[in-house]
Formats: C-alpha cells, structure tokens, sequence
C-alpha cells in the first residue's frame, strides 16, 4: 500500500505546476551559474599557477641560503564551484624568512577597497534557496490540502493504517525532490567536466558523492518541515504560510543573527592591542639585538659594499675573509635570537588568527539551529573552502617554515657556513684576500697594477662561475594536500545533525499525522 | 469604492496569521537592530574620538614650528553615522582611514577591520529587513489577491457589481500598501524610540527628513513586490502556481541577482593593480628627474649644503613640488579608477531592485560609497587648505626661504619653509561636511526614477492582466 501511494503522490507531484516552475529554475540556474563559477576557478587557478611559476623561478636564482625566501600558496579547491565558503575572503599565501614571522596574507582583502563584499556565490546556493524552498512548496499541501479536498477521510476510511500514508507520502515527497537534486548535480558536473582546468581524481568524486548525499538529507528535512506545518495546520493556505516564515528565519534571521551573537559571546582583543605586543617585541628584539651587534667599522675587510646590495644582493656576493668572519660572527649571535622573536611574533599574530576563527566557530556551531546553515557548512567542508581547511593550511605553512629552517641550519652548518651568507666558498674568500693582500704589499706601482689586475681577472671568473644557483634538489617544496578523511571527520558533527533533524521531524510528522483530525 | 475595497482588504489581512507573523518578525527584528546599533555606534563613537584626539594633539605637538605642521601626516578617521541604523551602506568594508599633509593625500585605506573569517552579511540595519523580510512579506500578502478570490468565487461575485475593475486592483493594491505600512512604521518607530532613548546617539532636525525619505523609499521598493504580487497572481489560476512563481521571481532577484551580478562582472573587469600605480609613480618620478634641467639649474642637486655653488634651492623647491604634483595626479586618477570600477559594479548590480533600493537608501543616510569618495575629496580639499596656510604664515617669517616645497630636509635644515611656532587654534582642522539633502536627493535621483519606473511599469502589467483575467 505504501508503494501505492507513493507512486500516485509521486506521478501527482510530477504534473504539478510547482514541480515544473522549481526543476526548470534549478536546471536553468545551474546551467547560467556553473560555466561563470568554472571560469572563476579557471581565473584563480590560473592566478595561482603563475604565482607558483615566478616564485620557483625566483627561488631556483637564489644563490646565498639567507636568501631563500620561498612563498607559500594555497590552491583553489577545485569543488569550490560547489560550495565557495570562506575561500575568497582569504587570500592564502604566506612568505617564508628565517628570521621573520611568516608574512601572513591570508587575511588581507587586496584589491579595490571601495567593492562590496557580496555573501558567496556558489552551487549550493540553488539547494540553499531554490530547493529548500521547492521542498516546502511541495509538501504543505500534502496533508492539509488532502484535507480540504476530502481525500484524506476518504483515504483513512479504508483499511490503509495513517503510518503507511505517511511512509507513502514521504517516500513519494523524497522520490519528487530527487529529480531536481538530480538533475541540478548532472548539470553541474557535466559542465565542471568540460571545463578544460577542471581533473576529478577518486577524492573528488568521493566528496561530490557526499556532497550528493548531504544535499538529499537537507532536501528532505526541508520537506518533513514543510510536512510537519501540513500536519499542524487544518488549512493548507496556513502551513505554506508558517513554511514560507520558517524559511525565511532559517534562511536569513539565524544566519544573520548567529554572527553578531558570536561577536559578543567572544569578542576579538583590539587591533591596537595585538600591534601594542607585536611592537614591545619588536623593541625587545632590536635591544637585544644591539647588545650582540658586531661593530663593522672594527672589522679588517677589503671589499665593501656596492651598488648590488640591494634586495639582498648584499649576501651573493663575492667577499674576503675579513668580512665572512664577521658575517659568521654576527649571524652566530644575531640568527638564533631572530628565529626566536620571529617564533614568538607568529604567536602573536596566531592568537589573533585563532580568535577570529574561534568567533566563527562560535557562529558556526550557534548557526546549526537552522538546517540551511547546517547544509552550507557541511557542503564548504567537503570542498575544503571551510575554515578548518585554513587551520590546517595555516599549520601546514608552520610546519613548512621548520622544515625550510632545518634545511638551511643543515645545508650551512647551523647558519654559520659561506654559502649561507656569500656568493662564494671559503677557499674562494681566502684566496680573495689573499689577493689583497698581495696588491697591498707590492712595492711599486706597477706591482701593484698587476696584482689589481689578477685580482681583478680572479674576481671576475669567479662571478662568472658562480653564476650557478643554489642547487634545491633536496629542497622541502610545500605541497598542500587536503585530506579526505580527515575533512570527513569535520563534516561528521554537521552530518549528524541533519540526519538526527531527520529523526526528530520524522517523530514529530508521525505525532502530529496520528493526532491529525482528518475530517 | 476603493476605499471600501481597500479597508475590508486591510481588516481581512490584519485578522490573518500571515499578518500576525510578519508584524512580529518585523518588529522584533526592527528592536533587534536598534539595539545592536545603539550598542556599536557607542563603541565607534568613542573610537572614533579618542582617534581623532590624538591626531589633534599629534599636530598640536607640531606646533611649536610651521613647516613641522606641513610635513605632520595627519590620520583622520570616518566618523560613525547616526543614520547608519537605517542603512550602513556596507562601510565596514569600506575605507576608513585617510592620511593628509600639506602636500600630498594618501590613498583611502581599511583600518582595524573587523574579522575576516566571518561571512560577510550585511550589517542588520532597516534596508536589510525591509528589502528582505517585508518585500518577502508583500508577496506572500498578494499572491492570493486576484487568483485565490478567483478560487473562493468571491471575485465574480465582486466584478457582477459596477464596480469596475480598475477600483478593485487599486483598492487591493492600496490594501496590501497599508497592510504593508503596519508593520513599517511599528517597527520603525521602534528601533526609533530605542535609538532616540539612548544618550549616545543624537539625531540632527535634518535627520528627521531623511528618515522620512528612507521611510517613502521603503514603500516604493515594497510597492513593486505588491505589485509583482497582483500581477502574477491576475496572471494564473490557481494561488499555489503564483506563489511558486512569485518565490522564484524573489529568490532571482533579491537573492540570486546581486551575487551573480558581482561574479560577472568580477571576471570580465580587469581591476586596476597597485603594481600597475607603482610602476606609474615610477616612471613619472624618473621623468621629472631625467628633465631636472627644465626646473632651473642644478634643480637635480640634492646637497646637504645650502652655500654649495651648486644649489639653486629655488629651482630644487619647484622640481620637487613637480614630482609631488605628478604623483599626486596619477594616485588620483587611480583612485577614480578603483571608484569606477565600484560604481561600475554597482550599476550593471541594478538589474536587480533591492540594489536600487539599498543605494538610494544609503544616499539618503550619508553612508556608503557616495559618503567615502565625498569624505576624501574633503581630505584633499583639506590638504590644498593646510598649505595655504602654510603658506600664508611662512610670508610672515623674514628668515624663511619661502619656498614651501614637500622636501623634508630643505625645510628642516634650511628654513625653507617657516620655523616659528603657530597657534593651534589658527591651523586649520578638518571637519567633514556631509551631503545636504539636495544632494543625497541628486545622487539617488536616478536609483528612485527607476524604482517608480518598476512601479509603473508593473501597475499597468498587472492591470492589463486584470483586465483580461477570466473571472469564472
């Protein structure tokens, strides 16, 4: 009988005008976003390409360690189209130094100031909207309309017992909203996989199934809350009515009012009070910093500094002992205490990161009340364009900058080799100044024209061999790979909400359809 | 008969559940935002002035030498608006902070933003209520208008009457109008009541008009939904086909449209770069440089020494105020290029109404866009001033060189520009003028003329469709 019912409510739904307005706007919607959205990630992608591109380039043309200062970036999830998230409003890239906190430009919004910042645009926005919204439609005449036409006593005068109704009217309501659900996916897919950028791998798929499965549970908590009003209500003019205002607080009042409530419950410490601490440390560093300072008016050196110093020219170049020593000397001293206050800075600086992030958490979680919030985070953990997918790059970066310092501390001998901080070995620095010397010694003139010349001859040759690079073989290149499993963890909780709302508003429609006064 | 038609219209609506549930969101919400408001205007306002304090005493501490006043770069901040309640205009995302001296305005910047990684919403303000929760209000109040009487039979019975069609649709319209205005002015009044109570927030005798005008406005943009509402509803049979309709017509255009519109034009619009401006700034500077010659002679000569035969410090004083002019022109037509591209976006965003509605209103309240580009004008303005003065008083001083130029170094070490002390109280500080209403009124002329184009244009859609709707 369930069956039964299911397919004539199903074949009726199909017919109805509703239907047909709500799947045509879902496929017409889809149709008109996915090309723009693949042609966004096509244009970031691109972006971040050739950013990649010239910081690779950059680095392979280092030629002193001290110099190696690698850029990390943070690749547009692919599923974005999908659920955008929090992507655009970070930026992602972060700029490695061995003695400064990591330049995080994870958290300026760069471009023109005077554009809007629009709520995100993206594919789940039509399962947000349209979709949640067809589910109402097509469920809060279902027992209320029966109702008023008659049908339903005519129904329940037979033998078909109310739970076999309700399982048929259900089913049939799930089979209808799949269509759409179905054919928006389809849709979407078909032109994602056109889009000549886009390779689904295994991962990919897995999370678009997912993805698929989130959205029928959200679908049908939307229909069992459209059909829980039917069931309340005596008049179907009635449940769309407490529908439609159910909607519009779960779709925009709690949203809304989630983010404000998570910005008093934690309030983030002043901007003046994070570059108050950030600016004590820094005094603190230049003060111990000037307790080991090397006084380089003392030190004995026959090369100085020229017009390629700048932009850190000033460690590739070719330099005489007395200089190397004092370099060594002063980075023995200086190095170490850097790399400490550039640890503590970027303690800083994570505070205030983590604060931020624990006020959206905050939101996150207050925003689980409405099923439409529920959806849209656990859709933006699935792309990886959530908030955790940035605590983990962020961490990533971290963990990057050790390995970047322990390559370096390795490959220069603890910061204290020439190739750490000269364009040459020591051999080359020894015999530099032993050239020098020799043009410092000769007795005449042309002596000492001559020893200017070969000195000069030697330099030369030695700039022109030591025009090679730093060789990065064995370099730790950052690679950021998000991790399906452990994004899956993170969906869990959300998840489980939609299927435990399920649960519930299946209970309650039961409740209320057993009580429900049929005549 | 309109009126008869109009006041059993509003006294069905006012008995009915959707009319108690919207009253109540609305109001609540209205309370809601002019508590949150009254809260954060109290926290920017005193932000706001102990910013502004110590700007002021900074320049007091420059006082006690004119040109220490010149080169003295001055923070100023954007005030906090009383009428942001109304409609904030999405200023927390815009600039907030202009830095001038007498020579040259730095390009607007953001400071102290709040968090980034929360979802951008739109500030809970009455333009947020009304284009969402009311508009949304309107159609669920009109789209039974014509087809559900249609259903109940109760429209023929009506139209057997004389009375001819065009006093139903206008007492219906006027119905919905009034139902509509219930649940405004209540929960204006509210949020009013609540704002006014406070003592931090004070509302200028001009305020009251705009407030009005944001009040007009709102039953303009409302307005369109009844309308659409009426339209869509003579146009079908059955009440739930105009309601599915009317929800997507909604959907696309309030929520769909000005996101889609932002992505659109985001990919075919090619921003102007800061590298770009760098690059400009570069070129010119070295241009000037090259030409040093043109200034005078030995204007390139940047000695220590003002007894050096080789300083003409007149001449240096006019290469350098050149190069500051030049860059000040390209940072300027910079500027105007990253205020088209945002009232670029801002107009291809006007296919939708909520858009027209929103800009109109900020207009109106002195927020947004308009209020910031209008705020960095004055800075600038307030730049062009502050050298006047400069150079008003340094003619006073015998010993000064005169020559008010933006070197830090010739003026400090050579007296180029004054040393004696100015009174605080004579230097000139800046104090933001906001728009008159004449000038809100020009600025959103043309986002009201297409909102009550939309209305027309709707009202004899619908009733064309009322006229031809098949009564039986």
């Amino acid at each position: 009988m369930v069956w039964k019912i299911a397919a004539k409510e199903f074949l009726l739904n199909l017919m109805t005008f509703k239907f047909a307005v709500g799947a045509v706007a879902c496929a017409v919607l889809t149709v008109v976003f996915m090309p723009i959205l693949a042609a966004d990630y096509r244009q970031r992608l691109e972006t971040y390409s050739s950013e990649m591109t010239r910081n690779e380039t950059e680095l392979r043309q280092t030629k002193a360690y001290r110099n190696l200062r690698p850029t990390v970036y943070r690749p547009p999830a692919m599923l974005s189209a999908f659920s955008g998230g929090i992507e655009k409003q970070l930026v992602g890239a972060a700029r490695i130094e061995l003695d400064t906190v990591p330049e995080l430009s994870l958290t300026e919004r760069q471009g023109n100031p005077y554009l809007p910042v629009f709520s995100v645009f993206d594919e789940s926005l039509i399962f947000k909207i349209v979709i949640s919204v067809l589910a109402l439609l097509v469920a809060y005449d279902v027992i209320s309309g029966e109702k008023e036409q008659g049908t339903l006593k005519l129904m329940l005068s037979g033998a078909t017992a109310r739970h076999q109704v309700l399982m048929g009217k259900l089913l049939a309501g799930i089979a209808t909203l799949s269509v759409p659900v179905v054919i928006t996916f389809v849709i979407a897919l078909v032109i994602l996989l056109h889009s000549p950028t886009v390779a689904l791998g295994g991962a990919e798929w897995a999370r678009i199934g997912l993805m698929f499965l989130a959205s029928l549970m959200f679908t049908l908590v939307m229909y069992q809350l459209g059909f829980l009003f039917s069931c309340l209500a005596k008049r179907s003019a009635v449940s769309m009515v407490l529908g439609l205002f159910a909607w519009i607080i779960f779709a925009v009042v709690v949203p809304n009012a989630c983010v404000h409530l998570a910005t008093q419950i934690q309030p983030l410490e002043s901007q003046e009070q994070k570059e108050g601490l950030i600016a004590s440390l820094q005094n603190a560093l230049a003060d111990e910093l000037k307790a080991v300072r090397v006084d380089w008016a003392s030190v004995e050196r026959y090369e100085k500094s020229g017009d390629d110093d700048s932009f850190g020219g000033w460690h590739e170049k070719l330099i005489d002992q007395g200089w190397l020593d004092a370099e060594r000397k002063s980075n023995a001293s200086e190095i170490p205490i850097k790399v400490r206050y550039a640890d503590r800075l970027w303690d800083v600086e994570h505070r205030h990161l983590e604060a931020c992030f624990r006020q959206r958490q905050i939101a996150n979680r207050l925003s689980r009340i409405s099923p439409i919030s529920t959806y849209e985070n656990v859709m933006a953990v699935l792309a990886g364009t959530d908030l955790t997918s940035f605590q983990h790059f962020i961490s990533g970066v971290r963990a990057h900058r050790n390995q970047v310092l322990d390559y370096v501390r390795l490959k220069t001998d603890n910061f204290s080799s020439a190739s750490f901080l000269a364009g040459c070995t020591e051999e080359d620095a020894a015999e530099f100044t032993r050239l020098f010397r020799r043009e410092e010694q000769a007795q005449n003139e042309a002596d000492k024209a001559k020893a200017k010349q070969a000195r000069e001859t030697w330099a030369q040759n030695k700039r022109a061999q030591a025009a090679a690079s730093l060789s990065l073989q064995d370099f730790p290149w950052f690679r950021y790979h998000p991790s399906l499993v452990a994004d899956l963890q993170k969906a869990m909780p959300d998840l489980l909400v939609l299927v435990v709302t399920n649960v519930v508003l299946f209970g309650m429609c039961f409740a209320a359809f057993v009580r429900y006064d049929v005549r | 008969m309109i009126r008869q038609i109009a006041v059993k219209e509003v006294l069905e609506n006012l008995l009915s559940l959707r009319f108690t549930l919207s009253l109540l969101l609305t109001v609540s919400l209205f309370a809601v935002c002019g508590y949150v408001f009254v809260n954060g205007y109290r926290e920017q306002l005193q932000d706001y002035w102990k910013r502004t304090n110590e700007n002021l005493s900074a320049l007091g501490g420059q006082s006690d030498a004119l040109y220490k006043v010149a080169f003295h770069k001055q923070g100023i901040y954007r005030k906090p608006q009383p009428l942001a309640v109304c409609a904030e205009g999405d200023e927390k995302s815009l600039p907030n902070f202009f830095a001038v001296n007498a020579f040259t305005a730095d390009l607007p910047r953001i400071k102290g933003q709040a968090n980034f990684a929360l979802p951008h919403f739109s500030s809970l303000d009455w333009v947020l209520i009304v284009s969402l929760i009311l508009s949304f209000a309107a159609m669920v109040f009109t789209y039974d208008g014509i087809c559900g009487e249609r259903e109940a039979g109760t429209l023929r019975m009506v139209l057997a009457n004389t009375i001819p069609r065009h006093e139903v649709l206008l007492g219906k319209y006027l119905g919905a109008m009034v139902t509509l205005m219930i649940p405004l002015i209540a929960g204006m009044l509210v949020s009013l009541i609540i704002v006014a109570l406070s003592k931090d927030v004070s509302l200028a005798p001009a305020a009251w008009s705009r407030i009005l005008a944001i009040g007009f406005l709102s039953l303009l943009y409302l307005s369109i939904f009844v309308l659409s509402g009426l339209f869509v509803s003579s146009r079908t049979g059955h009440s739930p086909n105009a309601m599915a309709i009317l929800l997507l017509v909604w959907v696309v255009f309030v929520i769909l449209l000005p996101s889609l519109c932002r992505i659109v034009f985001e990919i075919s619009y090619k921003e102007p770069s800061p590298a770009e401006l760098d690059r400009r700034l570069e070129e010119v500077t070295k241009q000037l440089w090259d030409n040093h010659e043109k200034f005078g002679k030995n204007a390139g000569s940047m000695s220590g020494n003002l007894s050096d035969p080789m300083n003409n410090p007149p001449a240096r004083a006019r290469l350098q105020n050149a190069i500051v002019d030049a860059r000040n022109d390209i940072t300027d037509d910079y500027h105007s290029k990253l205020l088209a591209q945002a009232f670029g976006h801002r107009d291809f965003a006007r296919l939708s109404p909520v858009v027209m509605y929103q800009r109109a209103a900020e207009t109106f309240a002195g927020t947004g866009i308009n209020r910031c580009a209008n705020l960095y004008k004055q800075v600038k303005g307030y730049g062009l001033n502050l050298k006047e003065f400069v150079r008003s008083e340094d003619s006073k001083d015998p010993q000064s060189l005169h020559l008010i130029g933006p070197e830090h170094e010739m003026a400090r070490s050579w007296r180029a520009i004054s040393h004696n002390p100015v009174s605080f109280d004579a230097i000139p500080k800046f104090q933001e003028r906001d728009f008159t209403v004449a000038e809100s009124l020009r600025l959103a002329v043309w986002d009201v003329g297409l909102l009550a184009l939309l209305n027309v244009a709707l009202f004899g859609a619908a009733f064309v469709s009322f006229l031809r709707y098949d009564v039986r």
